[in-house]
């Protein structure tokens, strides 16, 4: 029953109900939370990258002034089941295993040693620094060389080597038959810096054990409560219907705050055994060295093309540093396999993957953790047209699938069904005038002036098109009519900035027929919300598809159950303007508060007929789809400073139908804002002998306010594919697509030096470099 | 800056130096309020070398968090009143330590009388550490990327300090400033006041940095103050930062552009010899050769817009 539904809301840019909290000072993030006699946790964390611990002694420190514990890791490990943390849960790993503090040895800096818990943060500080520990170094495994060394230890004996995973090369297409037809094979080598989310709100969590009822009350920031609690209640061996955790605002994530950390497990260990709540906030140190890292990545790459411009094949061989503790990285090169061709005709890709292990903070989800894809593939793309003297622009309309046509599926077997590249190219093609600026630019370099214009492409699984075999999951979602005549929406999403209490509200208003402010979404809360989780760009379809599935159902239910009340025929009842009524008879109607209360009172309803306004419904994903566009920066390098002004940013990009055009923005600037720093400032740097080198915002430079341009976004019209949920996501893109656009850019700018980009990573004085201003060091 | 942490594990010199202090939580201290210079001095000298005063807190509270400083007491000055002021006296411009940056760049008197200071003030951090930040605080830190330290190089400004035990001593900015996070106070002394020479007509001033971000600490800057008289330079200062422990005069280079004539190429001389024989730092945000390079880069585009604000008539 595909119904049509009045439009009040979905479409609509509606504040956000978040913000007046929020912006206000008034919203309740971990930190917030305090709880009567609670205690606070601090850890020692290891000084070095690689060491055994030849002896540790803490005496001392639990003497000390206001501290209520101390455990070593191996007086831990006593009390807790071994198994997953964080992202290992989900992508169930085997190996290696790892204990929650460091036992035997250390394998990072910033690594588990202790934990101490305290009457106050700063005495358990203090604390820390009373424990001695000796450690006798291990060789550090911190370079892609050091790792494939075998006279290095393995940093986890389980694995025998520090290779995590290679796979055999795996051929898509005929790759022998396209480079043989090639007028030219292009050779290079391009890589993506570690960098890292960096949440506004650091990780950390409150948890509070009950020895009454020995039940377990955790807060955390997360990005899914059922997916920590598997890893709380498996590593405390404790009966998951024990453990409750709760959140509320979260400050951001990124992918970082996936399933519940080695932290999370010490400090609700340390709550059990002392029977009292432990806070505990990760400082900003702690969140810089050790919370986790994310792309680093190197390919040598093959490009066969011909001399008219066709992309015909890519070879590619990818060595990925996962960094210790493992979790996301070994299930990326696949990820990473099948998304490379993207949008573009490419027939033929041989692909070959080795996955590191290093002594570096663990290789962590962040916003479009297989981006490495789009890099590559977008540099690849530009370089060929460098390479002919062509416009890259026209190399990626030439090469780019046109819909309805030939291929409608990528090499690598992923359908294109719905892709609008070539449509978000063509729109960027009317609003930036390409030859108007080549003119411009050619004008400033006869000045000593360097601008440059760059383009990047790339399509987002948001949720990924429906395949045979390949289900999208499963959203669940529940909803009640509350007696006041609310709609009350239980969502599994866990919103950390996207905003899901206004969009999950506008959808499930316009389908249930009531006010936008009659809605609550009810989330982080395990013990009420249904299973899911926010992540991957998947909530606008999934949890935009549940609510409309979810608000029809308890739609139908309150229809069916106000034709007794009415004496209609439900046929005639609809819900409007939050009141139940016959068509046509106005007088008729009856509120939903009127009905909510009815049904609650004896004799109102027929017997037998089932009066509990609730419903449980589930989401497939229906057709799903994928969103993508086409991102173009006008940038202007001083050739003498080496330092990058980004004129101009535009954004051209098709997320469907958009629930909430405001909220979509904030996610793409958001995410472009992330990968013009990932490009002109970031970067998780580590010495040869994995000392963690960016450990404060002196040194790991995020852009501010002042360092992001003004971005100009214009949304496509989409192509429908479902007959109900067209919404996609979209939160992922502006991360993925805006450092090539931004290395483009700058090459174009510097193409009267022939500089060529193969590192993501361009600080002032790499690019003076670059352009042989100075020397190298 | 305050002794470092001693490392409890078996000590290596491949540690680096952040690694051993894993805590954003400052170790214990006592806190004093005086509300006289008096009273602080006399605080000071009972405390000894383990007490540190507490001016706007904008570089010590955070030394204070990562451990790296860790005093037994802090003796903070903000209800100190007398020593907040900029006024004229004579010949130069005195201004009271606890004067707010923020202060120094909305003054008027400097504007017109130590325009080179005016210039700088902007350029230091965001406007709500300008609010915080002192330049008596700014001075007594002395790190060598500072702006203060640059400008009262540049206009030989001189340093007032007192001790309760000694009384008062007025030192030279060359003398005050030593290297790195270092300067000629004793521990029982504090910064009172900086005395800028009032400065002559036809002066024209410009401040040049390359910063990463907007508000960063510049990698490298160039203050440049030119005194021209009709088309020749009659005197050029030239102060650099970000290249060595401290701020840098470049004296050859200014001596090249006395009686010369204000064009690109001796601009373009000047800038070289202020980059000569410099062996800058290198770091994260660039290399020794990048830093060498953007002197050469910066002192000449501060040299051409001095001339430009002084024909502008300064
Ligand atoms: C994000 C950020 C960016 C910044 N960017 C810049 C920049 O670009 N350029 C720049 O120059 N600065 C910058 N600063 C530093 C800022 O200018 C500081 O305020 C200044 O360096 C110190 O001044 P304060 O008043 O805060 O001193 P405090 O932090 O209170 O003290 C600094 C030191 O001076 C000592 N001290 C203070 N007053 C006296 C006194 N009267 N006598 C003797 N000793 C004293 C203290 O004991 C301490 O050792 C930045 C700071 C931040 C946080």
């Amino acid at each position: 029953m595909s119904q049509q539904v009045a439009q009040r809301y979905v479409g609509s840019p509606i504040k956000r109900s978040e913000d007046p909290r929020i912006l206000m000072g008034a919203g309740t993030y971990v930190d917030d939370v305090k709880l009567p006699g609670m205690v606070h946790a601090a850890f020692l964390r290891s000084p070095f990258a690689h060491a055994t611990i030849a002896s540790i002694d803490t005496s001392l420190a639990r003497k000390a002034e206001g501290v209520l514990l101390v455990y070593t890791g191996e007086e831990l490990e006593a009390l807790l089941t071994p198994g997953p943390y964080g992202l290992g849960l989900i992508m169930s790993m085997e190996k290696p295993v790892f204990s929650c503090l460091a036992t035997d040895k250390v394998r990072l800096v910033g690594d588990l040693v202790a934990i101490v818990v305290a009457e106050s943060r700063y005495l358990a500080e203090d604390a820390t620094e009373l424990i001695d520990v000796e450690y006798d170094e291990l060789p550090p495994v911190a370079t892609v060389e050091q790792a494939f060394d075998p006279s290095n230890p393995p940093i986890f004996e389980d694995l025998g080597s520090n290779i995590l995973v290679q796979s055999e090369p795996h051929a898509f297409g005929d790759v022998e038959g396209a480079f043989s037809r090639a007028d030219h094979v292009l050779r290079v080598t391009i890589s993506q810096h570690r960098h890292q989310n960096v949440p506004m709100e650091t990780r950390g969590c409150v948890a509070s054990y009950d020895p009454a009822t020995e039940h377990l009350l955790m807060w955390s920031a997360n990005q899914g409560v059922h997916i920590h609690r598997t890893t709380i209640s498996g590593r405390l061996g404790m009966d998951p219907e024990k453990v409750r955790i709760r959140t509320a605002d979260v400050g951001g994530s990124f992918g970082l705050k996936l399933g519940g950390s080695r932290e999370d497990v010490a400090v609700a260990a340390a709550s059990r055994a002392l029977g009292l709540p432990v806070k505990y906030i990760e400082d900003r140190y702690e969140n810089l060295t050790a919370s986790g890292q994310a792309r680093e990545e190197s390919f040598d790459v093959e490009a066969a093309y011909t001399d008219d411009g066709d992309i015909l094949g890519l070879k590619v061989k990818m060595v990925m540093d996962a960094g210790a503790y493992p979790g996301l990285a070994g299930a990326l090169p696949s990820m990473i396999e099948s998304m490379l061709p993207s949008a573009y005709k490419i027939a033929a890709l041989e692909f070959q993957s080795t996955v590191i292990v290093t002594n570096k903070a663990t290789y962590v989800a962040y916003r479009g953790p297989w981006a490495a894809e789009t890099f590559v593939r977008e540099r690849v793309i530009d370089l060929v047209a460098h390479e002919l003297g062509r416009e890259p622009f026209d190399i990626r309309m030439q090469n780019v699938v046109t819909r309805g046509e030939e291929p409608t599926v990528m090499i690598t077997g992923r359908s294109l069904v719905g892709v609008t590249v070539r449509e978000s190219l063509e729109r960027l093609g009317e609003l930036v005038d390409l030859p108007g600026f080549r003119l411009e630019q050619e004008a400033a370099r006869a000045e000593g002036r360097y601008l440059g214009i760059g383009m990047a492409s790339y399509i987002e699984a948001a949720p990924g098109p429906k395949m045979p075999g390949m289900p999208l999951g499963r959203e669940e979602m529940r909803m009640e009519l509350a007696e006041d005549g609310k709609l009350i929406v239980f969502t599994g999403q866990m919103p950390h900035g996207q905003s899901h209490e206004t969009t999950i509200a506008q959808v499930a208003a316009d389908e249930f027929g009531v006010a936008f402010e009659d809605v609550q979404v009810v989330f982080g809360d395990s013990d009420i919300v249904p299973p899911g989780f926010t992540g991957g760009s998947r909530s606008a379809t999934m949890a935009g598809g549940a609510a409309i599935m979810t608000a029809r159902a308890l739609r139908a239910k309150v229809l069916e159950t106000s034709s007794h009340l009415l004496e209609a025929n439900v046929a005639d009842l609809r819900i409007e303007n939050g009141a139940v009524s016959v068509v046509g008879v106005p007088a008729s109607a009856m509120t939903l508060a009127d009905v909510a209360s009815a049904v609650r009172q004896p004799g109102r309803l027929p017997e037998g007929v089932d009066g509990e306004l609730k419903v449980e419904n589930a989401y497939d994903g229906g057709s799903g789809g994928w969103s993508g566009g086409t991102h173009c920066a006008i940038v202007e390098v001083d050739c003498e400073t080496g330092l990058v002004h980004i004129e101009r940013y535009v954004v051209t990009e098709d997320c469907g139908k958009l629930i909430n055009p405001a909220v979509v923005d904030g996610q793409v600037r958001g995410g472009v804002a992330q990968g013009i720093g990932a490009v002109l400032l970031e970067r998780s740097a580590y010495d040869d002998r994995g000392n963690y080198l960016t450990a404060t915002f002196m040194d790991y430079l995020m852009p501010t306010t002042m360092d992001i341009p003004n971005i100009e976004i214009s949304h496509l019209e989409t192509v429908p594919l479902d007959p109900d949920v067209n919404f996609r996501g979209i939160g992922e893109g502006g991360m993925i697509v805006a450092p090539p656009t931004i290395c483009n850019a700058i090459e174009d700018a510097l193409a009267p030096f022939g500089v060529r980009i193969y590192q993501q990573h361009l600080p002032p004085a790499k690019l003076l470099e670059l352009i042989g201003v100075i020397e190298p060091e | 800056m305050g002794e470092r942490l001693p490392l409890r594990s078996r000590p290596t010199p491949t540690v680096h130096s952040r690694s051993s202090g894993d805590q954003l939580k400052s170790p214990p201290f006592a806190y004093v309020a005086p509300t006289s210079v008096e009273e602080a001095l006399t605080l000071l000298a009972e405390h000894g070398d383990e007490a540190k005063l507490l001016a706007g807190g904008q570089s010590l509270v955070p030394l204070l968090a990562l451990r790296l400083a860790s005093p037994s007491a802090l003796i903070d000055l903000s209800g100190v009143p007398e020593l907040d002021y900029v006024r004229r006296e004579n010949d130069h411009i005195a201004i009271g330590a606890m004067t707010r940056e923020r202060a120094v760049e909305r003054s008027e008197v400097v504007r017109e009388f130590v325009p080179l200071l005016s210039v700088a003030m902007p350029l230091i951090g965001h406007l709500a550490i300008r609010n915080r930040g002192t330049v008596g605080g700014s001075a007594a830190h002395a790190d060598p990327s500072a702006e203060i330290p640059a400008v009262a190089i540049a206009c030989d400004a001189e340093v007032v300090v007192r001790s309760s035990a000694r009384g008062e001593r007025t030192i030279t900015s060359d003398d005050f400033f030593q290297g790195f996070f270092s300067t000629a106070l004793e521990p029982d002394e504090a910064l009172i006041e900086l005395r800028f020479p009032v400065v002559g007509p036809g002066t024209g001033v410009a401040f040049e940095e390359a910063t990463r971000r907007h508000g960063d600490f510049a990698m490298v800057g160039a203050a440049a103050a030119v005194r021209t008289e009709g088309a020749h330079i009659v005197e050029a200062r030239i102060v650099v930062i970000g290249v060595s422990d401290k701020p840098v005069r470049r004296r050859e280079a200014e001596q090249a552009l006395a009686g010369a004539e204000p064009t690109r190429a001796a601009f373009e001389e000047a800038a070289a010899l202020a980059a000569d024989s410099l062996t800058p730092p290198s770091d994260l945000h660039g290399t020794s050769t990048y830093r060498r390079h953007l002197v050469r880069v910066l002192v000449r585009r501060a040299l051409e817009s001095a001339v430009q604000h002084s024909q502008e008539g300064g």
